[in-house]
């Protein structure tokens, strides 16, 4: 059965001698994989159009249950230039790892895939200050698209005010909650910045968000709580 | 005939890269159908590769000594060093026969998405070649693509404040091909890394 679609190349990797698998983020199937025979020989005419993060137009061919066959792949954009600069590359990696390790294959999910491909535009035409924010907002809102976001407006337990947000429990707690519970690792204290820049992150429109323009050190309290969160409560390590 | 041998046999020989099940099997019967001699020949190969084949502990690539036969040889130009993802990219450019300095293999290639850090590869022992001086250039010839790349970047980045000069191979077009044919990013890079006629 042949499928035409779009995709977004997560990651690739060697299969035998000479084929390829690349992972791909697709609007109408969520993530999936699919082969690509010997794309590195010189006259193959995918060209570079199965390195991570291209955006093309896509034509599978396959029987369901297995891994499918790509026959064709038009480039829509290459987003090289992202990939080919160290720091962006370790950000989006990581966004692309967090992805890989909470969603599950083969399940649709347009807005994901919307979203992605708005971050990834959004960062194309931004500079560099500009798109280590964009990383950590795209970070935030894909954990909060999953349910899988940290709590940081009120006490996870009770739903009263606090200011702590443990990274063990994932949330923030008030003070009678946090006493007397075992909870690994001290809090950070979170203001009212980091709170409002966290839920704009969230709910603005993807085409606003480079008007959030946080304080170094808010970006760098906020990376510390998503990171934490990240590898305590979600086992995705740096 | 005992089913498990012949079993076991195509069970092992599908471990190697492009070997399907179907293949392994067509493999194992021919195998079977060998003489005696020959098949024990190709085990034994495969042991003596096993226990005589190491790393090179200058440059990993793969060797019988402890220094292998390039990094010990006094006509080369022991002052360059061409760095490579894999032993084999280096025989390519053996082959070549242009390039008369030494190499350093890496054992691999970045992937922040699959967690291959700078650790995982052999770019401390790079560096520590370089510190030990008498290096006047080091050439990274790592694949062109995205992992390459970020490999290259990251390597440049760590050896530049050691005033060594840093070349990377050149992008271009492949020979014989047609500018037709040929992808946006390549054609990019192929404009980037144009020169005077
Ligand atoms: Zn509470
Ligand atoms: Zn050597």
């Amino acid at each position: 059965m042949l499928t035409r679609t779009e995709g977004i190349v997560l990651k690739n990797q060697k299969h035998g001698e000479a084929d390829l698998i690349v992972t791909y983020l697709t609007p109408d199937r969520g993530i999936i994989k699919a082969f690509a025979k010997s794309p590195h020989k010189i006259k193959s005419r995918f060209g570079s159009s199965l390195e991570p993060l291209t955006h093309s137009r896509i034509s599978l061919f396959g029987k369901e249950q297995s891994i499918p066959k790509i026959t064709q792949s038009d480039i829509i954009n290459t987003f090289y230039r992202l990939r080919e600069s160290y720091d962006d590359l370790i950000n989006i990696s990581r966004l692309i790892r967090v992805m890989l390790s909470i969603i599950p294959e083969d399940t649709p999910n347009k807005r994901l895939f919307n979203f992605f491909l708005g971050i990834l535009n959004l960062m194309d035409s931004s500079t560099g200050d500009q798109r280590h924010i964009l990383y950590l907002i795209a970070l935030i809102r894909l954990l909060a698209m999953t349910g899988y976001a940290p709590r940081l407006n009120k006490c996870g337990r009770c739903g009263k005010k606090g200011i702590n947000f443990y990274p063990g429990a994932g949330t923030i707690l008030c003070d009678g909650c946090a006493g007397g519970q075992e909870i690994k690792g001290p809090p950070v204290r979170v203001n009212g910045d980091i709170i409002n820049f966290y839920s704009h992150s969230i709910e603005w429109p993807v085409q606003k968000l480079t008007r959030l323009r946080p304080r170094k050190e808010l970006l760098s309290t906020l990376s510390s709580i998503m990171e934490r969160h990240l590898s305590q409560n979600l086992g995705i390590r740096p | 005939m005992h089913k498990g041998v012949i079993e076991n046999l195509i069970n092992e020989l599908t471990r190697l890269p492009g070997i399907g099940r179907k293949t392994a099997q067509r493999l194992a019967f021919f195998i079977m159908a060998m003489p005696k001699e020959e098949a024990i020949s190709i085990a034994e190969a495969i042991r003596e590769l096993k226990e005589r084949a190491r790393f090179c502990r200058e440059c990993f690539s793969i060797t019988e000594d402890d220094l292998c036969s390039i990094c010990s040889d006094p006509k080369r130009d022991h002052t360059r060093i061409c760095v490579v993802e894999e032993p084999s990219n280096l025989i390519v450019i053996e082959r070549t026969g242009i390039y008369r300095g030494l190499y350093h293999v890496l054992l691999g290639a970045l992937s922040p998405v699959d967690g291959i850090t700078p650790e995982s590869l052999k770019i401390r022992e790079l560096i520590e070649r370089v510190k030990r001086g008498n290096i006047s250039e080091v050439i990274i010839a790592t694949n062109p693509n995205t992992k390459g790349e970020a490999t290259a970047q990251y390597i440049s980045e760590q050896l530049k404040p050691m005033g060594v000069r840093i070349t990377r191979i050149a992008y271009g077009l492949p020979i014989g091909g047609d500018i037709e044919f040929a992808d946006e990013v390549t054609l990019t890079k192929a404009l980037e890394g144009r020169r005077e006629l």
